[in-house]
C-alpha cells in the first residue's frame, strides 16, 4: 500500500476508535482495545513492521505518520481511562453512602447459662489458676457426711442453724457442700486443693432473700504448715479476684463446728462503700465468707495425719454472690423456671435497641 | 441477747470514755458478732414514786379509769389513765405536772374524758422496758410515795450480740459471763461475783430437800432449798428495768428474780409452791403420759422426756418448763426453788419435739456450767434478801450431784499455737492473753498445761485448736499478717463427670440456643395432677417445704414443662437446658442420677419436624465433640413411668449400644393440659443420662486428608416409600462397593406434591477419586450407570 492508502488505512482505524471507545466501560475492555490497536499484531502496531518495505527516502516519513497515529490513540485511550476511573471513583461515592457499617450483624443463636453456673465457672477458673481441683458430690446424703463427719453429732445444737430437709429413708438433702470436704479428703488424702460448687438444701420460709435451695461454694486446702496468715491471703486472693479489684476486710471470730479456730471474713460493703447502708444493715461490712482452721476431729475422719498437716476450709455464697454481681433483688426468681429475670434481653430477643434494659444492669 | 452496759458496770468499771459502738466493733472481732448498739434515753425527769388510793371506772369511757394517788406529804392528785390492772396500795411511777419524758414531752394537766386529769401514770414501755403499751410499772412496797426517781435510772446502752455467734459459749448467756469478756479484752479487772456464803445456807441443823436423780447422765446435778419469807412483791424498779431494757416482761419479784439470774449468770431456776412440793425426783417421762405445763397446754410426753417429779407424780418438764398445778401463786409465801444441770441433748430433744422453746431450754441447751447451779441459789438468797426483809431458808441448800464434771487440763504444744498462728509465742504472752479468761497455764516437757476453768469446759474449751482459738482471737486477727500459703505439687485425677456435666452445659448453651434455667428438686404434686401424670414411686421427703412437695423429682421433665408453661406468655419460640439430680427409689439404698434436659417450644402446631431435627443435631453435636461418636436415634414405644413420652414419636438414643437418654414430643392432649395455649405449639425435650454418658469412650476425631489427585461428587436422588426408615437406606448403601467411591454423604430430603403421596425423596452425595491418577469422564459415567443400577436394585425409584 502507498502513502496515501496507509494513510487512509490509518485514519479509518482511528474513526473506528473514536466511534467505538465511548462504549468500552470496563478498564479490562480498554486494555484490550488498547493491545488490538498498539500491540505487535494490533491494527496500528503491526504497521511498524511495515515501514521497512517503503522506500528509504519515504520510510522517515511513514514512520512519523504511524507513531503520530499511535501516540493519538494513546492518547484518547488514556482519556478514556481517566474517565472510567473518574466513573469508578463516583461509583464508589455513591455505595459509601449507601454502606451503613452500623446495621446490626447477623448473629448465630446463642444460649445462656443460669446466672449461678456463671459466677460458679467464674469461681472455678480462679481456682483452677491457684492449682485447686475441682469436686462435686451428691445431693442427697447420709447424715453421717453431712453432720458427724464434719463434728456436728446428733445432739449438737449446731443442728439447729441448718435447718435440714429429711428423707423418709433417714438420708438429708445436704445443708452444705462440706460433706464433700470429707469425701475429698478420703479420695485424694493431703495434701488437698478442693473448691467444690454445688446445690444446697435448708428448711427454712421462701422470701425474697432466702430460698431453701441454693448454692455455694466449699473451699479446702490441707497442706504442710497451713496457717490462718494463709487463710487470710486467700481470702484476699479471691475477693480480688471476684471483684477485680483490692477489697478492704475485717476478720472476726465465728463459729461453725467443723473448724476450730472459726472465723468470719467480712467485705467492705461495695453498695455503700462502708458508709452503712440496708444492704450491710448499717455496719459497712458484708459477711461474706465464713472460713476456719479444718477442726482436728474432721482431718481425722477423713484419714488425714493432723501431727503432719494442718488445713483451712471456706465456704462462699454462690447464690448471694450471683445476685449481688447481676443486680437481682429477689432470690426467687433463680429457681422459678421464668427466662426473663435469669436471661440478658439481648441473648433471648436479638439486640435492645433503645427503652430500658432490665437483666444484665443493676436494678 | 442483749446486754445491758449498766449491768456489765456491776462487774467491770467500764472506762468513763467508752464509746459503746466502738465498744462493739470490738467485741465483734473479738469475741462474738454485734448486730447493733443503741442508747437508751427517756429523757425522764422529775419521775417519782406515787402509790394508788383509789381506781375507779369511767362509765363514759370503758378504757379510762380514774386514780387518786398519793403523792407523799399527805399530798394526793387524780389522775386519768388507760394503764391496766391497778390495785389500791400498789406503788406506780408517775410524771407530775411539769415533768417530762422523752415519749411524751412536757406532763401538763388537762381534762381527760370530763375529769381532771393531773400528771400521768408512766407506762413501762415509754422507760425503756419491753411491755405491753399502756401497761404500768410497779415499784416495790418499800418505795416511799414521793421518792425522787433519778434520770439516769432509766438511761442505757443495749449492746445486741447475735445469738448464733454465742451457740458454742454457754458462758455468755449471762452478764457476768459478758463481763469477764470484756475484762479480758480491755485488760480490766473483774469484780468477783456477789453471792451469800455457801455456809450461810448449809445449817446443818436444817433438814434437807430430798432429791433423787434416776439417770446422772441426763441430769448430772440438782440444787434445791426451801425459802419461806417470800410474800407477793414487786422486784426493785432498777432490777424491772434492766430485765425490761434487756426484752423480759417484769412480773413479780420471784418471777424477776429468776429471771434477773438467768440473764444475769446464765441459770434458769424454777420456783415450786413448797406447799406442793417438798421432795424432787428426776426422771424419764412414762410411756404415753400427758402433762398440763404452766402456760395451760396439756401435752403428750415420750420416754424420752426428762421430767422433775414429787412422789412419782409429774411436775415440770426439766429444764424447759414448769407444770401448772405445783405454779407459785399469789399466796404462796414459801417455795422451793430449783437449780439444775441437764444434758444438752434431752433438752434440746424435748424442746424440739414439743415444739416449746423456752428462755430456760435455749441455755440448757447449750450445755451449762454445773458449778452455776449451787451458785445461782447463792445468788438468789442474796438479791432476794434486799426484797424480802424476813426471807430465810427453811432446808439446807441441798446439792444431789451425782456426776461432777471432770476437771479438764489441755495440753499445748507452742509449736502448733505457731504454726497455726504464723508466729511463735511465748508462754509469758498466751499466759497474759488467756488467764483473765480463767485459763490457767503452766509449762512441763515442753508443752503447755491449759487448765479450763469449769465455766468453758462444757464442750466449749477441750482440745488443743479450742485452746490456739482463744489465743489467735485475744492476739486479734486483724493483726494476723496475711502470707501466701507454701503448698506441695501433686496431681489430681480429673473428676470426669463433673468435666462431662460442664462441658455439656457449655456446648447447649453456647454452639446451641438453650437457656439454662434451675428448678426444685421435688415434684409439685399439684402440678402433676393438672398435667394428669401419675410419677410412680419416688424417694420422697419426711418434711416438705409445703404440702404436695414430698416427691423428689425422678426426671428433669415434669418441672421443666412448668417452665414452657411459663415462658409462653412471653416467648414465641425459646430452648431451655436444665442440670441436675434425679432421684430413684431402691434397696438398699435410694439412688441418685445426673442428668441432662432438653426442651424447645415453639408456637405453631406443624413446628415438632423442624425442632426435632433441630434437638438431634444438637445432641449428635455435642456426642460427636465430646465423644468422637455418632447417636443413634432408635424409634421406642412410650415408657409408662414416663407418661409425657409421646406414645408414637419417641426414641432411644444409643451410643456405642449404651442407651444414653430417651427424645420425644408433647402429645397435644398434655400439652392443653399444661395450659390451652400450648395446643397450637410444638414442644420436644430430651432427657440425657449423664452417669451412662459417663462410661462412652471417647474417641479422637479423625482429620481428614489433602487427595493427591483431585475429587469428583456426583449427586443421586431417589425417591423411597415414606414407610422405609433413612437408616435403612444407609445401611443398603453401605454394602455398595465400588473401588472409586470415597464418601456418600446425605444431602436432604423431601415430601411433597412432586414425589406423591406416601413417599419420600433422598439426595445423596458421592465423592469419587482415585489415589493414583486423574478420574476421567469413563470413570464418571462408570461409576453412574452401577450406581444407579445398585438402587434401582435395592428398589429405590431414581428422580431424573
Amino acid at each position: 500500500m502507498d502513502v496515501g492508502q496507509l494513510k487512509e488505512r490509518i485514519a479509518e482505524i482511528e474513526a473506528g476508535i473514536a466511534a467505538n471507545v465511548c462504549d468500552i466501560d470496563t478498564a479490562d475492555a480498554l486494555r484490550g482495545l488498547e493491545t488490538a490497536v498498539l500491540g505487535k499484531q494490533g491494527t496500528l502496531g503491526s504497521l511498524v513492521k511495515t515501514i521497512k518495505d517503503y522506500p528509504p527516502d519515504q520510510r522517515g516519513h511513514v514512520g512519523k505518520v504511524v507513531n503520530d497515529a499511535k501516540g493519538r490513540v494513546k492518547a484518547v485511550i488514556e482519556q478514556r481511562h481517566r474517565e472510567l476511573e473518574a466513573a469508578d471513583a463516583s461509583a464508589d461515592a455513591a455505595d459509601a453512602e449507601a454502606f451503613d457499617p452500623t446495621l446490626p450483624g447477623i448473629r448465630e443463636p446463642m444460649g445462656s447459662v443460669h446466672p449461678v453456673t456463671a459466677v460458679q465457672w467464674e469461681i472455678e477458673r480462679i481456682f483452677e489458676r491457684l492449682g485447686f481441683t475441682v469436686e462435686a458430690g451428691p445431693e442427697m446424703e447420709t447424715e453421717y457426711n453431712n453432720f458427724e463427719a464434719l463434728n456436728i453429732p446428733a445432739t449438737h445444737p449446731a443442728r439447729d442453724m441448718q435447718d435440714t430437709f429429711w428423707l423418709k429413708s433417714g438420708m438429708v438433702l445436704r445443708t452444705h457442700t462440706s460433706p464433700v470436704q470429707h469425701r475429698a479428703m478420703l479420695k485424694f488424702g493431703a495434701p488437698l486443693r478442693v473448691i467444690v460448687p454445688g446445690r444446697c438444701f435448708r428448711y427454712e420460709t421462701i422470701d425474697a432473700s432466702h430460698d431453701n435451695t441454693f448454692h455455694q461454694v466449699e473451699g479446702l486446702m490441707i497442706d504442710r504448715g497451713i496457717s490462718i496468715p494463709n487463710l487470710i491471703a486467700m481470702a484476699k486472693t479471691l475477693l480480688y479476684e471476684v471483684m477485680q479489684h483490692e477489697v478492704e476486710i475485717r476478720v472476726r471470730p465465728g463459729y461453725f463446728p467443723f473448724v476450730e479456730p472459726g472465723i468470719e471474713i467480712d467485705m467492705n460493703c461495695q453498695i455503700c462503700g462502708g458508709a452503712g447502708c440496708p444492704t450491710c444493715k448499717q455496719s459497712g461490712w458484708l459477711e461474706i465468707l465464713p472460713a476456719g482452721m479444718v477442726h482436728p476431729n474432721v482431718l481425722e475422719a477423713g484419714k488425714i495425719d493432723t501431727e503432719e498437716f494442718t488445713g483451712f476450709a471456706f465456704g462462699l455464697g454462690l447464690t448471694r454472690l450471683a445476685m449481688m454481681k447481676y443486680g437481682i433483688g429477689d432470690i426467687r426468681v433463680l429457681n422459678s423456671g421464668d427466662l426473663r429475670p435469669i436471661v440478658s434481653p439481648d441473648r433471648l430477643g436479638g439486640p435492645v435497641i433503645a427503652g430500658q434494659v432490665g437483666s444484665g444492669t443493676k436494678r | 441477747m442483749l446486754v445491758s452496759l449498766k449491768w456489765i458496770n456491776d462487774y467491770v468499771e467500764l472506762p468513763a470514755d467508752l464509746d459503746p459502738r466502738a465498744f462493739g466493733e470490738r467485741f465483734t472481732l473479738t469475741t462474738a458478732e454485734v448486730e447493733g448498739v443503741s442508747q437508751v434515753s427517756m429523757g425522764a425527769r422529775g419521775l417519782i414514786v406515787a402509790r394508788i388510793e383509789s381506781v375507779v371506772a369511767l362509765p363514759d369511757a370503758p378504757h379510762l379509769r380514774h386514780v387518786v394517788l398519793n403523792l407523799g406529804n399527805g399530798k394526793t392528785v387524780g389522775t386519768v389513765t388507760a394503764a391496766p390492772a391497778l390495785h389500791v396500795g400498789s406503788n406506780v411511777v408517775y410524771a407530775p405536772e411539769g415533768a417530762s419524758v422523752a415519749a411524751f414531752g412536757k406532763i401538763t394537766t388537762a381534762k381527760v374524758a370530763g375529769k381532771t386529769s393531773a400528771g400521768m401514770i408512766l407506762p413501762g414501755d415509754a422507760l425503756g422496758a419491753a411491755m405491753a403499751a399502756q401497761e404500768a410499772i410497779f415499784p416495790p412496797g418499800v418505795a416511799e410515795p414521793g421518792e425522787e426517781l433519778p434520770p439516769e435510772l432509766f438511761d442505757d446502752w443495749l449492746v445486741e450480740v447475735d445469738n448464733k455467734s454465742l451457740t458454742h459459749r454457754p458462758d455468755l448467756w449471762g452478764h457476768y459471763g459478758i463481763a469477764r469478756e470484756i475484762a479480758a479484752i480491755y485488760g480490766l479487772a473483774l469484780k468477783p461475783y456477789p453471792v451469800v456464803a455457801l455456809e450461810e445456807l448449809s445449817d446443818e441443823v436444817l433438814p434437807e430437800v430430798p432429791i433423787s436423780i434416776a439417770d446422772p447422765d441426763a441430769c448430772p446435778r440438782y440444787c434445791g432449798i426451801v425459802l419461806e419469807g417470800v410474800p407477793a412483791e414487786c422486784a426493785p424498779l432498777w432490777m424491772q428495768l434492766r430485765l425490761g431494757r434487756v426484752g423480759m416482761r417484769p412480773i413479780s419479784a420471784l418471777v424477776d428474780l429468776t429471771n434477773y439470774i438467768m440473764a444475769d449468770l446464765g441459770q434458769p431456776m424454777h420456783a415450786f409452791d413448797a406447799a406442793k412440793v417438798d421432795r424432787i425426783e428426776v426422771d424419764w417421762a412414762k410411756k404415753g403420759e400427758r402433762f398440763k405445763t404452766l402456760d395451760g397446754v396439756e401435752r403428750q410426753l415420750s420416754p424420752t422426756t426428762l421430767m422433775i417429779l414429787r412422789g412419782g407424780d409429774s411436775i415440770a418438764l426439766a429444764g424447759v418448763m414448769g407444770g401448772l398445778d405445783t405454779e407459785v401463786a399469789d399466796s404462796t409465801t414459801t417455795l422451793l426453788l430449783e437449780s439444775a444441770n441437764f444434758d444438752p441433748a434431752a433438752i434440746r430433744r424435748t424442746a424440739s419435739c414439743l415444739n416449746l422453746r423456752t428462755d430456760a431450754s435455749a441455755r440448757f441447751e447449750k450445755s451449762l456450767d454445773p458449778a452455776h447451779a449451787r451458785l445461782a441459789i447463792q445468788r438468789f438468797v442474796y438479791l432476794g434478801r434486799d426484797i424480802y426483809p424476813s426471807l430465810s431458808n427453811r432446808t439446807r441448800l441441798s446439792d444431789c450431784f451425782p456426776k461432777p464434771l471432770e476437771e479438764i487440763t489441755v495440753a499445748v504444744n507452742p509449736h502448733h499455737v505457731a504454726r497455726t498462728i504464723g508466729r511463735e509465742v511465748s508462754l509469758e504472752e498466751a499466759s497474759q492473753r488467756l488467764s483473765p479468761l480463767g485459763l490457767e497455764l503452766s509449762e512441763a516437757n515442753a508443752h503447755w498445761h491449759v487448765r479450763v476453768p469449769s465455766f468453758r469446759a462444757t464442750g466449749d474449751v477441750s482440745i488443743e485448736a479450742d485452746v490456739i482459738e482463744e489465743i489467735a482471737r485475744c492476739v486479734g486477727y486483724d493483726n494476723i499478717e496475711p502470707e501466701m500459703p507454701r503448698v506441695s505439687m501433686r496431681r489430681f485425677e480429673l473428676n470426669a463427670p463433673r468435666e462431662l456435666e460442664r462441658h455439656a452445659l457449655e456446648y447447649f448453651t453456647t454452639a446451641h440456643r438453650y437457656n439454662e434455667i434451675q428448678n426444685y428438686l421435688w415434684y409439685d404434686s399439684t402440678w402433676l395432677s393438672q398435667l394428669g401424670i401419675d410419677p410412680g414411686s419416688c424417694v420422697e421427703l419426711k418434711n416438705p417445704a409445703a404440702e404436695g412437695l414430698h416427691r423428689l423429682r425422678r426426671s428433669l421433665m415434669p418441672e421443666m414443662l412448668a417452665a414452657v408453661a411459663r415462658n409462653r406468655f412471653y416467648f414465641p419460640a425459646f430452648a431451655l437446658v436444665e442440670l441436675g439430680s434425679v432421684f430413684e427409689p431402691h434397696e438398699p439404698d435410694d439412688l441418685e442420677y445426673r442428668r441432662i434436659g432438653l426442651i424447645s417450644a415453639r408456637r405453631g402446631k406443624r413446628a415438632e419436624d423442624d425442632l426435632y431435627k433441630r434437638l438431634k443435631g444438637a445432641i449428635e453435636g455435642w456426642v460427636f465433640k465430646r465423644f468422637g461418636r455418632g447417636v443413634d436415634f432408635v424409634r421406642a414405644g412410650a415408657d409408662a413411668a414416663r407418661p409425657w413420652e409421646h406414645s408414637s414419636r419417641t426414641a432411644q438414643l444409643l451410643v456405642e449400644d449404651t442407651p444414653v437418654g430417651r427424645v420425644s414430643a408433647i402429645n397435644r392432649t398434655l400439652r392443653r393440659a399444661m395450659d390451652e395455649h400450648l395446643a397450637a405449639w410444638s414442644v420436644v425435650w430430651a432427657e440425657l443420662e449423664l452417669d451412662k454418658c459417663g462410661s462412652i469412650s471417647a474417641r479422637t476425631e479423625g482429620l481428614g486428608i489433602i487427595p493427591a489427585y483431585p475429587l469428583v461428587e456426583m449427586d443421586f436422588s431417589f425417591v423411597v416409600p415414606a414407610s422405609t426408615r433413612y437408616a435403612d437406606v444407609v445401611q443398603e448403601l453401605g454394602s455398595f462397593n465400588n473401588s472409586l467411591l470415597k464418601e456418600v454423604r446425605y444431602v436432604g430430603s423431601y415430601e411433597g406434591e412432586s414425589v406423591g403421596t406416601g413417599r419420600r425423596s433422598l439426595t445423596v452425595r458421592t465423592i469419587l477419586g482415585d489415589d493414583t491418577r486423574t478420574l476421567v469422564e469413563e470413570d464418571g459415567l462408570g461409576f453412574r450407570g452401577e450406581f444407579e443400577g445398585y438402587l434401582t436394585k435395592c428398589g429405590y425409584e431414581l428422580r431424573k
